[in-house]
């Protein structure tokens, strides 16, 4: 600071003792001399002296500096030293870090540094003037640019972004400073490129172009892998960054085989075992392996394109990089952080992939006794002594097992089935649920009930197979069903919030497309009471608000899948329940508060269950896709009612049903238009038959006089045959004449005759037409009438809902055209039937 | 799977003149009639054979719409093949080659192969280019010419694969610096080296700044 201090002052000339100049009027000097000065060593002295100024006054140096500080970059580009000096006062005016010198200066606000980025990149050329420098091979300057342009970017990234993509080849030009074989300037490339790369999809693409997967990885295993430092860790940013949401780059990066790179950095050492396990995990190996598991997470995470999830699965699964992953899993010693990520990871490399999955089911823990991996998983879910974040990893990667995997699922509700063996020494997955589900533990209830839902999710199979689990109770009474046992837990006084959560989600992802559930939920003790009473209930929590909802969830599906077939309890029943204790419009005001709620909107946006506390954890995604999918047709069905029963109007349809109908509507107005062009050219072909009839009768009469003109002829010349010479001549003139004619007349006639052939040929052709056209009139009118009577039939069904003396409007009918009302067609009569079972 | 060469490639060309339907063809084996605009650039991938040798075709294909010229620009350098298409119905496609050739010549490495691609072969009715025209501007500028149709699949593979063969011949000529891995080359572990040139593991080239350009 001394040397510095000495500096301004050999550069200003000395002040006079006891005055000092206030900043300002210093850098005033200096920027003046920076103008004026003509000698390169003057210029460069005030450049060094701002420098130095730049830290403690930044504002002052920033407000006069910029410009000379601009033009020095214009015009003295032959000198590094100077030119060095300006881009570092530049940065330091930019920068938007604090400096300790300005701690205490009250101007410096905290976007100074992003207000001077605003000024110093109004016009572009300063960016580009800036770039330029990057070519410039000394140490000072490529370093002090490389800074620079960090600094700029860092405050006004999108700006810089678009600056770079137009400067030509800007990208490349960054990039190929990551080779400068001086490490020093290849880690600051990285920083910028870190910076320069977020969230803009053309950039990432040049850079991974430009190829940055294999640099990266080069300077990933030259530091060390993960047991390097920052630098590996700057690295495995910079990597994320170029593939997260880019689909392109994922591809690329897969078709470039870079999992098979990644893969091996994911085994973990084993001779650093037992002794050196604690002193193994560094803070920054934490940091790069957290790094690592996010850029495998990266290529497949469910809101990636479904193809390059799949592909890059695969490939994870060939690459051991998934059985890497199961190691540290199983491993001891692994950070509680880093275990969690590790086993989100593991969920997202194996959702909806059967090998992948089917390989996560076979890892065997190495516990005594020795257990399936998922089952000592889930032994840490339902622990309440683990933290949170773990429980919430461990129900995902459970969910991800489970999903798109029947067997998987089917293999869970068998450890619970009655048959099956049971040692109970033998930790089974059901039996943990189970455990759970029973635990006084309110999370543990929660994650027990949404892994079990994970299991019906989409499968109506095991929504059945699930009915026939019995359970035990204490007092050696009957067992009840698992179902029943949900519904008392829902209506136990001491059943808190988070756990009725949890069981409405359960039972409503078990009823839903599932007669037997609703009509076993229909059967049990009090549930339909309990529900109404939640509707009543009139409590101003927020909280309560999203059960209430739920229950009205719950009992909308009770009407929608209900078969009918518990007397008491029909869709009519039920929905008289609602009209005459609820009401319509509390029901549906009641059903909309889960889509209003905000765990609705947190729950709907990713698979992955995020929640800051234990409080959040509230709904889950794939409950709210089922009620996503059913809310409206649920409120429709239960509006749609009438105080006197159901008015089945078409509206009221179920959406199949009344597609279904549609379907023949189309088909029968097809026909009709093609019965009508049939018709049509059967007229006109019968009136062409009649006009070549009439033409061949023409034909024949002609023919006919022909051939008696013919015979005529003959008959002359027999009668003029006398014997004089002069006769003779005459004659054989006269004959000659004839014998032309009549040569004339046969050839005409056999070209009649020809003729005649081909027209009647052609009046059989038009005749077998007219025939074809009439058997598909025929057939075509036959089509229709089944059509008009299946229709029929449905009217009548659907009149048959509807109730004798009804003083709601009557339903419009919904076929215009008048159809004969036939026998039922057995067939389409059963189709009829389930369509309106699904109502 | 492993490959003894890699080559880099980009689709350049006006838009519209299929060069997303030509890769999709040739990666995927179908057509998408729907016209639907690439935004930047977009990847894709293909192992093909050449001369007994196992070689990777990574193909980046560029939007043709003037807004993204600066964008598809960064991509000349580092390729080694250009398939530079023009659509047969369209006649200003085939005006505004002249334009994109000298944007690549500008910007690529010397060495790049160019492939000049007639496409819409299939439409021979609303044809507006002849064939011998394309023909005597790719012998003008010392380009290899094809007629494909992305639709029919004619050609195609035959475009790639010509372009793939050309770049092998430069590099068995020693031609390429295939050490430099800016041009657009990269030695796989299989590659057995006939050129003296190479090294003999291959993998990953050294850190060489680009030359050209």
């Amino acid at each position: 600071m001394e040397y510095l201090k000495s500096g301004i002052k050999t550069v200003l000339g000395g002040t006079e003792p006891g005055q000092q100049p206030s900043a300002a009027e210093t850098v005033e000097k200096l920027v003046d001399r920076v103008y004026s000065s003509t000698l390169l060593e003057d210029r460069r002295d005030a450049c060094r002296a701002l420098k130095a100024l730049s830290r403690k006054y930044r504002i002052e140096v920033g407000a006069q500096g910029m410009p000379p500080l601009i033009q020095v970059l214009q015009n003295d580009g032959q000198d590094a030293e100077i030119i060095g000096y300006a881009l570092d006062t530049l940065c330091n005016i930019v920068t938007s870090e604090e400096f300790d010198e300005e701690a205490d200066n009250p101007a410096v606000s905290v976007n100074v540094g992003e207000q001077f980025t605003e000024m110093f990149i109004k016009s572009p050329e300063h960016v580009t003037l800036v770039m330029g420098y990057l070519d410039e091979y000394d140490f000072r300057v490529r370093r002090a640019a490389i800074q620079l342009i960090t600094s700029l970017i860092a405050n006004k990234t999108r700006e810089l972004q678009d600056l770079v993509l137009v400067s030509p080849m800007g990208v490349s030009k960054l990039m190929d400073l990551l080779t400068d074989t001086r490490e020093v300037i290849r880690n600051d490339v990285l920083l910028l490129l870190i910076e320069l790369t977020k969230g803009n999809s053309n950039i990432q693409k040049i850079v991974a172009f430009e190829n940055a997967f294999d640099r990266l990885f080069d300077i990933v295993r030259e530091e060390g892998c993960s047991d390097g430092g920052i630098v590996v860790e700057d690295c495995l940013i910079l990597l994320l960054n170029l593939l997260k949401n880019n689909s392109s780059n994922q591809q690329f990066f897969k078709e470039g085989s870079y999992i098979q790179r990644l893969a091996p950095m994911f085994i973990l050492s084993s001779t650093n075992s037992s002794d050196l396990e604690e002193c193994g995990w560094t803070p920054q190996k934490v940091s790069n392996f957290h790094c690592m598991l996010q850029v495998v997470r990266a290529l497949v995470t469910p809101s990636n394109q479904q193809q390059v999830v799949s592909a890059c699965q695969r490939v994870m699964q060939k690459s051991q990089l998934l059985k890497a992953l199961c190691d540290i899993l199983m491993g001891s010693g692994v950070p509680a952080d880093i275990l969690t990520e590790t086993i989100n990871a593991v969920a997202e490399v194996v959702r909806g992939d059967r090998d992948n999955q089917d390989e996560l089911g076979r890892l065997t823990a190495p516990s005594q006794p020795p257990r399936p991996a998922i089952v000592v998983l889930l032994m840490s879910m339902i622990n309440e002594k683990r933290i949170q974040s773990l429980r919430c990893a461990v129900l995902y990667c459970f969910q991800c097992f489970l999903y798109r995997n029947v067997d998987g699922q089917r293999a869970l509700v068998q450890t619970l089935l009655p048959f099956s063996p049971t040692d109970f020494s033998v930790l089974t997955m059901g039996l943990l649920l189970l455990t759970g589900l029973l635990s006084t533990d309110t999370l543990a209830n929660w994650f027990s009930a949404v892994a079990m839902m994970h299991a019906l999710v989409d499968n109506v199979a095991q929504k059945e197979e699930l009915l026939r689990v019995l359970l035990g109770t204490p007092g050696g009474q009957r067992p009840i069903t698992l179902l029943e046992q949900c519904t008392n837990l829902i209506q136990q006084e001491r059943c808190r919030l988070q756990s009725k959560v949890g069981l409405l989600m359960l039972l409503s992802v078990w009823l839903a497309h599932c007669p037997s559930a609703v009509k076993a939920l229909l059967e049990t003790q009090g549930t339909m009471a309990y529900l109404t009473a939640q509707l009543c209930a009139n409590e101003h929590d927020e909280r309560e608000y999203l059960v209430q909802g739920m229950c009205a969830f719950l009992m909308g599906l009770c009407i929608q899948f209900n078969d009918n077939s518990l007397p008491n309890q029909r869709r009519e029943d039920i929905s008289q329940l609602i009209i005459k204790r609820i009401g319509q419009e509390t029901f549906c005001n009641k059903l909309s508060e889960v889509s209003r709620h905000e765990a609705y909107s947190r729950a709907c946006k990713q698979v992955q269950i995020r929640a800051k506390g234990a409080s959040e954890l509230l709904l889950d995604y794939e409950y709210c896709k089922l009620y996503k999918g059913l809310e409206a047709l649920l409120a429709k069905q239960v509006s749609g009612f009438d105080v006197d029963g159901i008015e089945l109007t078409e509206l009221t349809l179920s959406s199949e049903a009344a597609a279904l109908v549609a379907q023949y509507k189309g088909i029968i107005r097809g026909m009709d238009a093609q019965i009508q062009t049939l018709q049509q050219s059967s007229k006109d072909l019968e009136q062409q038959n009649s006009e070549l009839k009439e033409q061949l009768s023409q034909e024949q009469s002609l023919k006919s006089q022909l051939a008696d003109q013919n015979t005529l002829l003959k008959a002359q010349l027999a009668a003029q045959s006398p014997p004089s010479e002069l006769a003779q001549l005459d004659n054989d003139v006269k004959l000659n004449a004839a014998r032309y004619e009549a040569n004339m007349y046969f050839t005409v006639n056999i070209r009649l005759t020809k003729e005649l052939e081909t027209l009647r040929q052609q009046l059989a052709a038009e005749k077998q037409r007219a025939d074809a056209a009439n058997e598909k009139l025929l057939a075509t009118q036959k089509d229709q009438e089944d059509l008009l009577e299946l229709l029929a039939d449905q009217e009548a069904k659907l009149a048959r809902y509807e109730p004798p003396a009804t003083t709601g409007e009557a339903p419009p009918p919904p076929e215009p055209e008048p159809a004969p009302a036939p026998a039922l067609a057995p067939a389409e009569d059963d189709r009829y039937y389930s369509c309106s079972v699904k109502i | 799977m492993s490959y003894a060469y890699l080559f880099k490639y980009i689709i350049i060309g006006d838009t519209g003149v299929g060069k997303s339907c030509l890769l999709l063809q040739f990666t995927d084996k179908r057509f998408q009639p729907v016209h639907d605009l690439t935004i930047g650039v977009e990847f894709g991938a293909r192992m093909i054979t050449i001369d007994g040798k196992q070689i990777k075709l990574q193909i980046w294909d560029t939007a043709g719409q003037e807004a993204f010229r600066s964008i598809t620009r960064s991509y000349y350098r580092g390729a080694a093949g250009a398939l530079l298409v023009y659509d047969i119905t369209r006649r200003e496609t085939f005006n505004h080659l002249t334009t994109w050739l000298e944007d690549a010549r500008q910007h690529s490495n010397s060495n790049m192969v160019i492939m000049l691609i007639g496409n819409k072969s299939d439409l021979d009715s609303r044809r507006e280019v002849k064939k011998e025209e394309g023909e005597a501007f790719a012998r003008e500028h010392g380009l290899v010419f094809m007629e494909t149709s992305a639709r029919t699949a004619a050609n195609v593979e035959e475009a790639f694969i010509n372009t793939a063969k050309e770049i092998y011949e430069k590099i068995q000529e020693g031609v390429f610096d295939i050490n430099n891995e800016a041009n657009g080359i990269k030695i796989g572990q299989q590659a057995t080296p006939t050129n003296p040139a190479l090294p003999g593991s291959g993998g990953a080239g050294g850190a060489v700044n680009s030359g050209c350009c």
